[in-house]
Parts: structure tokens; sequence; C-alpha cells
């Protein structure tokens, strides 16, 4: 249990709010008896996973993968799948465990200890900006599109990233000063965008093997040869990190011994899917160097080669529906990742503030979207992208030797409603293959997210080194 | 929750006492009038102070900043019903979603009926609109063990655009069976458009509306439920008598 002297350098100490044992299914009690009430149903949980990850994997990635693997990247893709399924059950047992706010972060830091918690939490929360502002230029993208679809012309290629900061400052002040419950909204965004997508890959699936057309076979699978199978699923694991937001949000989360494995490993089937027929559909309707001159929004392309104007423009549509929909989401779970490391004391417990007029958590809301705004300036998308999957990988295999760690030697008050099977196995293999696919990222990526560890290392070395977690409940 | 169970023994259609639901959204000033707080002796009060947050703000970094001054300002609620009511259960939340909280409290408690609070004065004129004909017993029953002096009037009013005036003979019948004399009750019926409207309108004419839960239909899902939406409106308090629950918490009649 935490000592009072345990404090970090401005004397402050880690909150207990709540144990994680003081759950049931509508509500987690407090120790001084509060009730605080989950309103995300299963839906609500499937659309956070799902409407996190889905602007990536479709509207950004395709014509960039194509371009580095040809047709074989649905393999990358499918890799992909496999890797984040290997890490969302693990984190589920995790999180049913402990179904509160801040996911990954609070497994690692009561399994491993405050020094690898803190790694994690720090980086996760930049993880989560880098992600931010990969979405917000792929928002810029589609956005750029249109304007050049309705005959806008704002000067070339220069609007990408001048819309994404707009829009990224907009996003920002929306969740600082919105009051209007959004979520509702969310789930019918997911609908209809899936609706969108079934009938799209549909149509272009069942054109590829042939029924309506000739069957197109235009290159080979593997033009490039194995390799670059590998470094597009390390570059397109972006297009998975959107389950870990479902336990950052467990806090929520109705019977979450139920809905939060449902919605963590559902949200990633379904997006796996429909990736691999995205791929499958893109690289049978256009040769992989086309899909590659066609960068960011080759979906457009594909559906324009489909269906014409309409199909292209109702694909512009889904694409910035979707953009928006994984930034917003992301600009959420940031300030939860931000909530959830100053509440145990690793950063200043005033980043925890509320704000009085709006009760929103205006300085973790202001410590997501400021540095978002910065890196979206720089416009990197495939550095954006693998930096943010560095450190959310990090995190996915420290997730999974939490587990080993907490399996080997059960606590008392470790009760979990949904247990993994054959635990030491698939959290063994998913925490070799999270860190393995590191090794298969750009240099410059791995060396910013390697500084990024570091610094958070360090920060806590200064900042808390007299905070300790593990097993602190 | 077995004691909860209503007692039968004195052929109420309700539990004895009746349990009333005080939600009061105690940080936005929120406050219940005295006149209120006598009307309900008769009954057992649960005082739940609730804070509604943005889904953006998680109820724990919430309860982390607010849950003392919460539970303070409960407190003092709680400390100003003691003339009337000794002994008040108090309950604090933090909600995304008020009405969820509401409903669940409510069901956890096997409230007999939720107040929606509003301002009033004295108690002495009370409404009772008839919409329809579900759990008319309970209503009258309710408003029979509340009203226990001479001095209050009730006037039961039926909106159901019938021509059968079962509905309000039976409610009639009901109150004078439960002690009420002949000019404490006055009836009246009116075939009209929009009835919750009709209700707002005429809310400054009494002093509490005593009102049925009413039954969940598509409109009142699109639109919220037709107490909420009265009670927003009116210048009176609302109470509101929630259907006979089944003991496993789910709506009997669905």
């Amino acid at each position: 249990m935490a000592e009072s002297d345990q404090t970090n350098r401005a004397g402050e100490s880690p909150s207990t709010v709540a144990s994680p044992t003081a759950v049931d299914e509508e509500t987690t009690v407090t120790e001084e008896g509060s009730e605080l009430e989950r309103s995300i149903g299963l839906v609500g949980g499937l659309s956070v996973g799902i409407g996190t990850m889905i602007g990536a994997g479709i509207f950004v990635f395709p014509g960039i993968a194509a371009g580095q693997a040809g047709p074989a990247a649905a393999g990358s893709f499918a890799i992909g799948a496999v890797v984040a399924l290997l890490v969302a059950l693990p984190a589920s047992e995790l999180a049913t465990a402990m179904p509160k706010s801040g996911g990954g972060y609070y497994f690692v830091s009561r399994a491993l200890g405050a020094l690898p918690g803190a790694v994690v939490g720090i980086s996760v929360w930049l993880g989560l900006v880098f992600a931010t502002a990969f979405y917000l230029v792929g928002f810029g993208s589609y956005a750029a599109a249109v304007l050049a679809e309705a005959g806008i012309d704002l000067g070339g290629a220069g609007v990408v990233v001048p819309l994404g900061l707009v829009f990224g400052a907009f996003l920002t002040g929306l969740n600082l000063f919105g009051t209007e419950n959004a979520a509702k909204l969310q789930n019918y965004v997911v609908g209809l965008l899936l609706t969108i997508l079934v009938l799209f890959l549909g149509y272009g699936g069942l054109d590829a093997v042939g029924i309506f057309g000739q069957p197109s076979a235009p290159e080979s699978f593997l033009p490039f040869g194995p390799m670059p199978v590998f470094t597009t699923a390390a570059l397109v694991f972006t297009s998975y990190l959107g389950f870990a937001q479902v336990a950052t949000i467990a806090g929520d989360i109705k019977e979450p011994g139920r809905n939060l494995p449902l919605a963590m490993v559902g949200s990633v089937l379904i997006v796996g899917v429909l990736y691999v027929v995205t791929i499958f559909v893109a690289t049978s309707a256009f040769g992989s160097e086309r899909l590659t001159a066609f960068g960011e929004t080759a979906m457009v392309e594909v559906a324009r080669s489909f269906f014409g104007v309409p199909g292209a423009v109702l694909i512009l549509v889904a694409g910035l529906l979707a953009t928006i929909s994984s930034a917003n989401a992301s600009i959420l779970s940031t300030s939860r990742a931000v909530f959830a490391v100053s509440k145990d004391a690793i950063i200043p417990k005033y980043a925890s503030r509320m704000n009085l007029k709006y009760g929103t958590p205006h300085v973790a809301l202001a410590m997501a979207g400021g540095p978002v705004l910065v890196l979206t300036a720089s416009g990197e998308v495939q550095v954006l992208a693998e930096v943010a999957s560095f450190l959310h990988l990090v995190m996915y295999g420290l997730i999974c030797v939490a587990l080993l760690v907490i399996r080997r030697d059960e606590p008392e008050w470790y009760d979990p409603e949904f247990r993994v099977p054959a635990a030491p196995v698939v959290a063994g293999v998913g925490a070799i293959a999270s860190f393995g696919m590191i090794a298969f990222m750009q240099p410059l990526s791995r060396r910013v997210g390697a500084a990024i560890m570091i610094a958070s290392g360090v920060w806590y070395k200064y900042y808390a080194s007299d905070v300790s977690l593990k097993g602190v409940l | 929750m077995t004691d909860d169970q209503p007692d039968t023994a004195g052929d109420l259609a309700i539990r004895e006492p009746p349990r009333v639901l005080v939600p009061i959204e105690v940080l936005e000033g929120q406050t219940i009038p005295q006149s209120l707080v006598a009307f309900l002796a008769p009954a057992e009060l649960i005082l739940l102070g609730y804070h509604v947050i943005p889904e953006q703000t998680p109820t724990e970094q919430a309860s982390m900043q607010f849950e003392d001054r919460v539970r303070a300002a409960v407190d003092d609620i709680a400390a100003s019903f003691a003339e009337a009511h000794s002994d008040v259960e108090e309950r604090v939340a933090f909600t995304h979603d008020r009405e969820q909280t509401l409903d669940r409290v409510a069901d956890e408690i096997d409230a007999t009926a939720v107040l929606l609070p509003n301002p009033t004065g004295e108690i002495d004129d009370i409404l009772v609109p008839l919409r329809d004909v579900v759990d008319v017993d309970r209503l009258a029953d309710l408003v029979s063990t509340l009203v226990d002096g001479e001095d209050k009037r009730v006037t039961l009013w039926d909106l159901t655009g019938d021509e059968n005036t079962a509905l309000l003979d039976q409610s009639e019948q009901t109150l004078r069976d439960r002690g009420l004399a002949d000019e404490q009750i006055r009836t009246e019926s009116d075939d009209v458009e929009f009835p919750t409207r009709a209700i707002v309108d005429r809310s400054d004419d009494f002093d509490v509306i005593v009102m049925g839960e009413g039954e969940q239909t598509l409109l009142t899902t699109v639109l919220g439920d037709t107490s909420e939406r009265i009670a927003d409106g009116a210048v009176a308090p609302v109470l509101v008598v929630r259907r006979e629950r089944s003991e496993d918490g789910d709506d009997e009649d669905s």
C-alpha cells in the first residue's frame, strides 16, 4: 500500500479514488461511498474502438502500403491484426480485473511498478499525440481532395497541413467548451461508415474475383519480395491502436466483465477483416504504382473506378468522417492518459484539474491539443504513424509481460471475469511480436520513439522517483 | 431487497410508507423548498445529490475534484430536512447520463415516486393529471397518503379525451375511501390536443403536480420522458409516481 512519504517533487502522492474491486455492472463506488455511473454500453465501446481505428487503415494507408508491399500489403494488415489480437486478449483480461480509466498504463504500473508505468504512461500520452497528428494530416488530405473535387483551387498540395491544423484546433476547442454529449453521434457515424464500407467493399470484392467482369490479376502478389510485408506491417500498425483506447475508458463501460473483452477483441476483428478486403479490392483495381501516386486518398480513385463520381464523393465524405472520428477519439484518449498519470502523481496533479464552468478537463485537453498541432505542422505522415505505433507497441509488449507477472503470482484482489485461455503462450507470443515489430520500423521513427521513452524515464527519476505503484490499488 | 416489497396489509397499491427519491443537482445550486419537504413528511426520503459531467471527463476525475463539495452540500440539505424527516438516506453520484442514474437508483431503492424539483410556496393545491389507465391506483394512493390535513385541495384532471369517466370516478372514489373530504376533491376533464403543454400551462395555478410515469413510447425515447418535459416547463414541482416493478426490477408491463 502507498506510504504517505511516497510523494513526488511537489509533495503530491497518488490518489486512490476507488478500488478496482468496488465495481459492479453499473457503477464504481468510491472510498467515500459515492457512485460513479457507467454509461457506455457494448455498442458505444465498439464504436470507440472501430471509430479510432478505421480512419487510418482504410482511408489513409492503402495507397502507401500497396506502394511498399504490392498486393501482399493485405498480408501486412493481417499480420497487424494477429499481433493486435494477441495483445487485445491479455489487455481484456487485465481490464476486466481493473476496469478503470487509464488502460494500459494502469495495468503496467500495478503489475510491474512505477518506473515502467511512468515510461508507458508518458509515452502513451505522446504516442496518442503522434497518432492524433497523423489522423489530422489524413483529414487534411481528404479535405483538400474535397476542395479539389469541388473545383476550389487553394494552391495545390500546400493546403493539407493548414486544413489539418485548423481542424485540430477546432476539435480541441469543441472538447474544451462543448458539453453536448456526442457519444451517440459517434455511434451513428461509425454505423454509417461501416454501411458504406461493406457495400463498397462487397461490390469491389465481387468485381475483383470476376463476378461482374474479368478477374483481374494485374501483377504478382509479392512484387517487392517478402521483407516489405513486414516493414509495411510495422508502418500500418497505427491502424490497430484503437482497441487499447477502449481500455482507457474502462471506467465508463457498463458490465465491464462482458463488454470490455467483446469491444476490444470485436473491434480488432471487424477492422482487421475490412482492412484486408480493402487492400485486396484496391490492388485489384489499380497497380501498386498507381495507388502510390494517389497517396493518402487512393481509395477515392478506387471508388471512382467502380462507381464514377458518385462513388468518389461517397468515399470522400466517408474519409472525412472517419478521420474526424479517429482524431476526436484520440484527443479524448490523450486527455484520459494524462489524467491517469497525473492522478498517480507521476506528473503534477494540476494536470487533472477540471474547468469549473464547463466541467471539462481543460489542462489535460490542452496537453493533448497543443503538441498535436505542433506535430501536425510537420506533415510527416509516415514518421507520425510509426512513432505512434512504436510507443504503443512498447506498451502492448509490457501489457503482455504484466499479464505474465500477475498470473505467475496472483494477488488476492486479482479476480478477472475474463481469463485468456493458454495465457502464458498468448501473452508470451504477444510480447515478442509487439517488441519484434519495432525492429521493422524506419531508423528515424525508432530514434524518436526511444528518445521519448528515455525522456519519460528520466522525468520519473527526477520528479516522482519516490512514488511506487506496484500492487497499489 | 425483500424488505422493500410493498406492504399489502394496508391494502394500498403502494408500499407504506411510500419512498420518494429526491434527486438534486447540488453543484448547480438546486434546492428543495421547505414547504415541499413538509408536504413529503409522510414518506421516506432518499436524497440523491448528483453531478452531471460531459463525457470527455472521466467520472473518477470529477469525483476527485468535487466529491467533498457534493457530499457537504448533500449533508447540508439533509440537515435542513431534519424537522420533517429525521432519517434521510443520502446518496451521491457522478454521471454522464442523468436519466440513467435516476432510473438506476430509483430501481435499487424501489422508489414509489421521484421528485422533479421546482420552486414552490405553501402547498395547498395539488394537480393530478390523469393521462392513461396505467397505475391510477398507485397515483391515488400516493396522493391520499401525502394529503393528511383538511386544508389541501386535490384537482383530478382527466386528459384522456375519453367520454367514459370511469377513470376519474375510480380515482375520486379511492381518494374518498382513503379519508379525503368531498370538498377537498375537484374533478375536471378536458380533451386537449397536447396534454403535456396543457399541464405546463396550468402549472402556475397549483403548488405541486403529482402524475404517473406514463408509458415508454417512441416519442418519449426521442423527446425524453413526458414528466421530465413537464418539469422543465412547469412552475411547480412534479412528483412522478413510478410504475409497479416486478421483483427483478423490470417493468411488469413490458
